[in-house]
């Protein structure tokens, strides 16, 4: 990595390497961050294998099985149809955290490269993408999904299209700002003066050296956007059963409450809950150390 | 005339109804071990109001377009027609207090005297007349026009008497006089209201034992007691009838075991444990006169091949289904309609269901039949949505079941408004294969469901066309005695399961719940039109 930095602990002079985010030191941010990311890392790991470690095929349907409750053979029991809520649950990892990952790495593609250009080039081509940021913020994330819903379909497409579109003002914000404020660092000024083109000194010296503070908001951005995503599942405007997907799974159960029937809903309630909670965990204690690094 | 639905209610209840014999008052107890009676125990006195959920808001209360639940519970009351449906499914004078059928092609029908409107002013063949040829303006899409497609002319030929001439003989549009086509509304009222006619500002007038006093859009519809209804036997026992809408169904529970509402109609099939267990209410099954079925809405596509339809009816596993979908409150259907639907002819109705081929499960035979239609790699659409378990939980069922025997079949979840569209927009059909519904007639013949398999007919979803069917129709049509005109159903009823037009899913009971305040409504599908809520009132 060739961007530098002059740190407080090297004040004497010496130019260090900005470091990066070892597993050690990420551990060393404490144990409710280390259990976050542990929780995430299971996450992945369960949506990667899910084909492996699900007990049954998540859209088996069993007529007989409906609403049976925890027991050796559906440890979470079934739901209304008699599909095993575990496998769901474990399937639903899949989509529960695909989408989001999509919506997080469109809007920050995006949110970055509006950002950079904003704030590199400045005046009215500052004040268009700005503006145009804020024409978005005026319509609300879901707004535009049920939008798009209703003009390309249901199914987690639309949505994902929709949410990065609404993402992408929060983080090219960010990167306007924290990007303006590295333009006017002496270094980036020694590479204008060295001749580098404006491109060449964004893309390899001054992207890198925001990149840790969006990936912390990016990391926010994941459990809200599981949440949306999750939401508009729900409101039947996501992912179409049968596929496994928490949202829908939530709307699928509800009407197992009714029965008394609470595990087709909870589980994948609880599942949201864990995973938004550790994105967000993860997210503010890599800014909290970003924040850090930057005193 | 054949009505499919997209809510999760009326219902059905054909082996239970075996026992109930077809429309009698008495009480019957299943082998589901549910009890089937289409009343509740009497009121024993006056209650100033009621409070009565609905699942939806009626979009308008026009009884041109008044074919579904939320409409005609709340119109009953409200509006009446030339016959009456009685809540044992009998046809009774309304309106008209008496009719002939001096020929095949001319109904005369005598109006009764002294009735008035809600505003005062008298009802007059005038008001008839203006009234039922609304249906056959082209311009106002009646969702009932279909049923004056006979009609030559109508005449008010004396000051209370019409009379109805046909281009041929049709005796069902008789038994459709008493559902919506037989409607009376002033005719006054519908000029002066003009396109706001039906709706919360225009309302409507007319002469049932409520009148409407105020209706506030996406809230609560308040009747009024009216004090000069005609029918003294059904003078209402309760001075204010408020209808509220709550969309979700646990909300819908809740408030009825909480008491901030006092009944309801068609309450969701998961709550009936709950319901049945609480002391706050009693919850009732009553007869039914529609089954769940799977309709088939694209006679072009794959499912087009009666192979097709076969297969995928034999690996339906329908005691599953009742279990699942229907929590256990149901019965196999063998037929598009149960038993109890045969109001016309109850005590024929058991060897026509008797002479129908048995349903079952056979997926060997089904995968065999899939190979033959060559329907296995087309994909096959089936509409669902989360409106009710019976229509969610059957159509997750039905598409494993398909995929059991190699059939393609993908699930399109729709919100609940877009779900009843597709029984209303051909457009909204586009694309779309199958649908799980409720179908049900509105009257005691059978006839008026079977109708909808008729070619061009507007409820034939799928554009279903036999020659044979249509020319067996027209002569039931055209056949007045009521026994006759059944055999020719029954005929007809067993084209459609041959063919398999819709595929029978499970009979479900009608049901309601009333809290320990009050009690009286019926139980029956009748409640569609019959003035119901005149009797609710008090229970001790």
């Amino acid at each position: 990595m060739s961007t530098l930095r002059i740190d407080r602990e090297a004040a004497d002079g010496a130019i260090v390497r900005r470091p990066g985010f070892g597993l050690l030191r990420a551990l060393r941010q404490g144990p409710l961050f280390a259990g976050a990311a542990a929780v995430l890392v299971l996450l992945v790991l369960i949506a990667v294998f899910a084909p492996l470690i699900a007990p049954y095929d998540p859209d088996a349907v069993d007529l007989t099985a409906t609403l049976a409750g925890s027991s050796s053979e559906h440890l979470l029991g079934a739901d209304q149809s008699g599909r095993d809520i575990l496998s769901r649950v474990i399937h639903g990892a899949r989509t529960g955290l695909l989408g989001p990952l999509l919506v997080v790495g469109i809007s920050t593609f995006l949110g970055i490269a509006i950002g950079v250009a904003a704030a590199w080039r400045g005046g009215w081509i500052d004040a268009m993408l700005s503006r145009s940021m804020d024409l978005i913020f005026a319509f609300p994330g879901m707004l535009v999904a049920i939008l798009f819903v209703a003009v390309f379909g249901s199914g987690l497409t639309a949505p994902v299209i929709a949410m990065s579109v609404a993402y992408t003002p929060y983080v090219g914000r960010l990167v306007r700002s924290i990007a303006g404020q590295e333009k006017a660092r002496p270094y980036i000024e020694s590479y204008r003066v060295q001749g580098w083109s404006g491109w060449t000194i964004c893309v390899r010296h001054l992207i890198p050296n925001i990149t840790p503070t969006v990936l912390a908001q990016s990391a926010i951005n994941f459990g809200y956007a599981l949440m949306d995503l999750a939401a508009l599942s729900y409101l039947g405007f996501g992912v179409q059963p049968p596929d496994s997907d928490w949202g829908s799974m939530i709307n699928e159960g509800q009407a197992a409450l009714l029965q008394d029937a609470m595990l087709p809903s909870f589980a994948p309630g609880l599942c949201i809950v864990v995973a938004v909670v550790a994105f967000g965990i993860v997210g503010e204690g890599i800014a909290d150390r970003v924040a850090k690094r930057e005193r | 005339m054949r009505m499919l639905r997209s809510v999760a209610a009326v219902a059905v209840m054909a082996a239970a109804v075996a026992g109930c014999s077809g429309g009698s008052n008495d009480s019957a107890k299943p082998a589901g071990g549910f009890k089937i009676s289409p009343d509740t125990p009497a009121a024993k006195g006056n209650v100033p109001s009621v409070t009565w959920s609905l699942y939806a808001e009626p979009q308008t209360l026009d009884y041109l377009y008044a074919w579904d639940f939320p409409i005609n519970t709340v119109l009953a009351n409200v509006c009446e027609q030339f016959l009456r449906t009685t809540p044992d499914m009998k046809i009774e004078p309304g309106l008209a207090a008496s009719y002939t059928n001096p020929d095949p092609l001319t109904w005369v029908y005598e109006l009764r005297p002294g009735v008035t409107f809600h505003d005062g002013t008298p009802m007059t063949s005038a008001d008839a007349v203006a009234s039922l040829k609304r249906h056959m303006d082209p311009e106002l899409a009646s969702a009932w026009g279909t049923a004056f497609r006979n009609v030559a002319s109508i005449d008010a030929t004396g000051p209370l008497q019409v009379t109805i001439r046909l281009n041929k003989p049709d005796a069902l549009l008789n038994s459709l006089l008493a559902a919506s086509p037989g409607t009376v509304e002033s005719a006054a009222s519908i000029a002066k209201a003009g396109k706001d006619y039906g709706n919360p500002q225009g309302g409507v007038n007319c002469t049932g034992p409520y009148s409407l006093d105020k209706w506030t859009a996406g809230d609560s519809i308040v009747l009024a007691k009216n004090p000069n209804y005609w029918d003294p036997k059904l003078a209402p026992k309760n001075d204010r009838f408020k209808f509220v809408f709550i969309q979700d169904p646990a909300a819908r529970v809740n408030a009825l075991l909480s008491g901030s509402v006092d009944g309801g109609y068609t309450v969701p099939s998961n709550a009936y444990g709950r319901l049945l267990n609480s002391p706050q209410g009693k919850l009732y099954f009553g007869p039914g006169t529609g089954a769940y079925l799977l309709g088939v809405t694209n006679m072009q596509g794959p499912m087009g091949d009666p192979r097709t339809r076969q297969a995928l009816s034999m690996a339906i596993d329908r005691p599953g289904l009742i279990k699942a979908a229907a929590g256990g409150y149901a019965t196999d259907a063998k037929s598009l309609l149960p038993i109890t639907a045969w109001g016309l002819a109850p005590d024929r109705a058991q060897g026509y269901y008797a002479t129908l081929p048995p349903i079952g499960q056979d997926l060997a035979a089904a995968r065999k039949l899939v190979t033959e239609s060559g329907a296995a790699n087309r994909k096959i659409v089936l509409a669902t949505s989360v409106l009710a378990p019976e229509i969610s939980v059957s159509s997750t069922a039905i598409q494993a079941a398909g995929k059991s025997i190699g059939l393609d079949i993908e699930l399109k979840t729709v919100t609940p408004d877009a779900y009843t569209a597709l029984f209303t927009d051909p457009e909204a059909r586009k694309g779309i294969d199958l649908v799980v519904t409720n179908g049900y007639t509105n009257t005691p013949d059978p006839l008026e469901f079977y109708e909808s398999f008729v070619t061009g007919a507007f409820a034939n979803y799928g554009n279903y066309s036999n020659p044979e069917y249509d020319k067996l129709y027209d002569q039931a049509a055209a056949t007045a005695d009521a026994g006759a005109r059944s055999d020719l159903t029954a005929k007809l009823q067993e084209i459609a399961a041959r063919d398999l037009v819709s595929i029978p899913l499970f009979e479900q009971p009608s049901n309601l719940f009333m809290n320990k305040r009050i009690t009286g409504a019926t139980v029956s599908s009748a409640a569609l039109y019959w003035p119901w809520a005149a009797t609710v009132g008090a229970a001790g």
